[in-house]
């Protein structure tokens, strides 16, 4: 009877410790919708979540090759490659489509970041911005609200107007991006995480323009690089 | 006469009523064959998780660790160990071919969860799984792993076995973490006695090929880094063994000889897969249940659509028999309808039993998560064969009544009544 005692408890570690840990594909989900949604839009009635891959799109391949351009640099090409899954949720109460939240991976100095944002269906603007995941030394830092803040109202196209203004003409007050600074007691081993933060978010944005906003920003970044050009 | 060709033709006239019968009789059967299949598949898919431990025996704390789950809730600390004085002590034990000592410790994750940040902190706790291991002995249990190749996994190998801040990492927590060879890694682990987790900062030096097992989910260290980082200096929470011969007998000598050791228990790998499969022995009554009153509707459904059949052509029974048909053709010819009915309704169920595989292994997975990762439904051939078989045999014996029926109705009555 001892014994298997022993046993049966042994198979809950044996369970819980090595069963533990069912990662999901490396694409960015929140780890419970409904709940984390329900958090952020109250008044919500129901969500869809839509998984997005650019090799079932007919035009995968050409969205893929706009994410790569628009990014500023390189995409991982392990776990930022053509097959990365995405999933778009979209808020309703009832009919009526009260915003979109989606959410990336980016790879930290000492793990995944996951951020999530919540983009206003109208104006594309963001509304919130949230870690699910963030494992950093500046980890406080970087999710405090004061932080996060810096990005509400942004959209894609500021971030390509910044393109403009970083080249160009740097103390613009106009550049909304170029006015987020590190958070205050940052410890300087955080900085490439602020920096992976910053293209998450330009990497989230640029995302949710193909896969929900129809590349409405597209003349804000062909505007920027014409004048770079000049 | 073609009986075949006439109960076909019997069937085929009465469609719906076919259709509805042999529906019956799929789903009850692709129930059954589910069922079986699960059996087959999680037997399976226990042992082969406990195959790729690669030990037999397992000796750990004394004390039910439960405990364990506990810790998984709220975050603290809880796992059980024991003294390492106790693998020096097995070690020497002369029915012992290997001996690996193991140290598990969990790395918190700082604030998992969106809800972290809206709550300023009040994060979902989440953990990593630090496997603190002997190198050597470790890689003689488990010869088989490899590492990683690739962009950004070329170069992998083992830790240095003094280093305090190298890694290798499983599998899928590479993957979930994002991790390539010579990426960083940070844990925050809060050490024995301690309040405030430490942050540490690791070097990935190699990360694993998938095994499918639960190594996957785990990262490695070596076993003093470990207990130092967690402060639990000379402590183990698993010894794995490996016997040099493996069976009942030597495994109660084993056990026998270890268990005045006050501080341990000694579990067989073989009664923890026993365990696991009887804790799931519940769920498996349930749906055994379940299919068999599925196959119990089925069979009335069959009495009921022969019997039906009978009685709508009493007609055109009498008149076979007034013109020669003899009682025997007469019982042989319905039979074979209902031959025909389980026969179809049987394949039909093997078929959708086997469209339906992934998607009953998805909801069992999903349902009663308990450790395995292989397949949970394993569908053979010798398992479908069974199921035909035994269909057509309880169809057959459901026919009986109904073909009786049949075969004793006297024609001019058989006429009369159907007028």
């Amino acid at each position: 009877m001892k014994l298997r005692l022993a046993t049966i408890c042994f198979c809950a570690v044996f369970v819980l410790l090595f069963a533990m840990p069912s990662f999901a594909a490396v694409g960015c989900t929140l780890s419970n919708p409904a709940r984390d949604l329900k958090s952020l839009f109250p008044e919500m009635t129901t969500y869809r979540e839509d998984v997005k891959e650019f090799t079932k799109m007919p035009d995968g391949q050409e969205k893929y090759d706009i994410l790569k351009a628009r990014l500023g640099d390189a995409l991982d090409p392990v776990y930022e490659s053509f097959e990365t899954p995405y999933t778009l949720y979209s808020i309703y109460k009832g009919d009526e489509l009260l915003g979109y939240v989606h959410g990336v991976n980016v790879a930290g100095k000492g793990g995944v970041i996951q951020i999530f944002l919540s983009v206003d269906p109208q104006t594309a603007q963001v509304e919130k911005m949230l870690f699910q995941r963030l494992e950093s030394l500046g980890s406080k830092q970087l999710r405090s609200k004061e932080f996060r803040n810096n990005f509400v109202g942004l959209t894609m196209g500021d971030f390509y107007k910044h393109d403009y203004f970083a080249a160009k003409d740097a103390a613009n007050t106009a550049d909304k991006v170029g006015q987020i600074k590190p958070p205050q007691g940052l410890d300087d081993r955080a900085m490439p995480d602020y920096e992976t933060v910053m293209r998450g978010v330009r990497k989230d944005l640029l995302l949710l323009e193909l896969f929900a906003f129809d590349m409405r920003h597209e003349p804000f970044f062909e505007r920027a690089q014409s004048s770079l050009k000049q | 006469m073609n009986f075949f060709k006439f109960a076909l033709k019997n069937l085929i006239g009465r469609p719906i009523r076919t259709v509805l019968t042999i529906g019956g009789v799929a789903l009850a059967v692709a129930v059954a064959v589910s069922l079986g299949g699960f059996n087959q598949g999680y037997k399976k898919a226990i042992e082969g998780s406990i195959e790729q431990l690669g030990f037999q025996v397992m000796v750990m704390a004394k004390g039910c660790p439960y405990e364990a789950a506990t810790l998984m809730l709220k975050g603290g600390t809880g796992l059980l160990y024991l003294p390492d004085n106790a693998y020096t002590q097995i070690k020497e034990d002369p029915d012992v071919q290997a001996i690996t000592p193991i140290f598990i410790g969990l790395a918190e994750k700082q604030n998992v969860g969106i809800m972290g940040d809206e709550d300023e902190g009040d994060g979902s706790n989440a953990f990593t799984i630090m496997s603190g291991i002997d190198l050597k002995s470790f890689k003689e249990m488990k010869p088989w792993f490899t590492f990683k190749t690739g962009e950004g996994y070329d170069g992998g190998r083992w830790f240095d076995e003094n280093a305090t801040d190298e890694i290798v990492m499983g599998y899928e927590v590479a993957e979930y973490e994002n991790r390539k060879v010579g990426d960083t890694f940070y844990a925050s682990v809060t050490p024995n006695g301690a309040v405030e987790p430490v942050m540490h900062e690791f070097k990935v030096v190699g990360v694993l090929e998938r095994t499918g097992s639960q190594d996957d989910g785990s990262v490695y260290i070596p076993l003093k880094a470990a207990q130092t980082i967690f402060n639990r200096p000379n402590e183990l929470t698993i010894v794995g063994i490996k016997l040099k011969e493996f069976n009942g007998i030597r495994m109660r000598e084993f056990e026998g000889r270890w268990l005045r050791i006050p501080e341990v228990q000694v579990v067989s790998l073989q009664q923890v897969k026993g365990a696991l499969i009887s804790l799931i022995g519940t769920a498996q009554i349930m749906i055994a249940a379940v299919a068999i009153i599925a196959v119990i509707v089925a069979i009335i459904g069959v009495i009921n659509a022969i019997m039906m059949s009978v009685f709508e052509r009493m007609g055109e029974i009498g008149i076979m028999k007034a013109v020669g048909a003899s009682r025997k053709q007469v019982f042989i010819l319905i039979w074979i309808e209902t031959l025909f009915l389980t026969l179809i309704g049987a394949i039909v169920g093997c078929l959708l039993a086997i469209v339906g595989s992934g998607a009953v292994d998805t909801a069992l997975r999903y349902l009663l998560n308990m450790g395995v990762t292989t397949d949970m439904v394993d569908i053979t051939l010798p398992l479908l064969v069974l199921a035909v078989v035994s269909a057509v045999i309880l169809g057959l014996l459901a026919g009986i009544w109904p073909s009786l029926r049949a075969a004793n109705l006297r024609p001019v009555q058989a006429i009369r009544s159907s007028e």
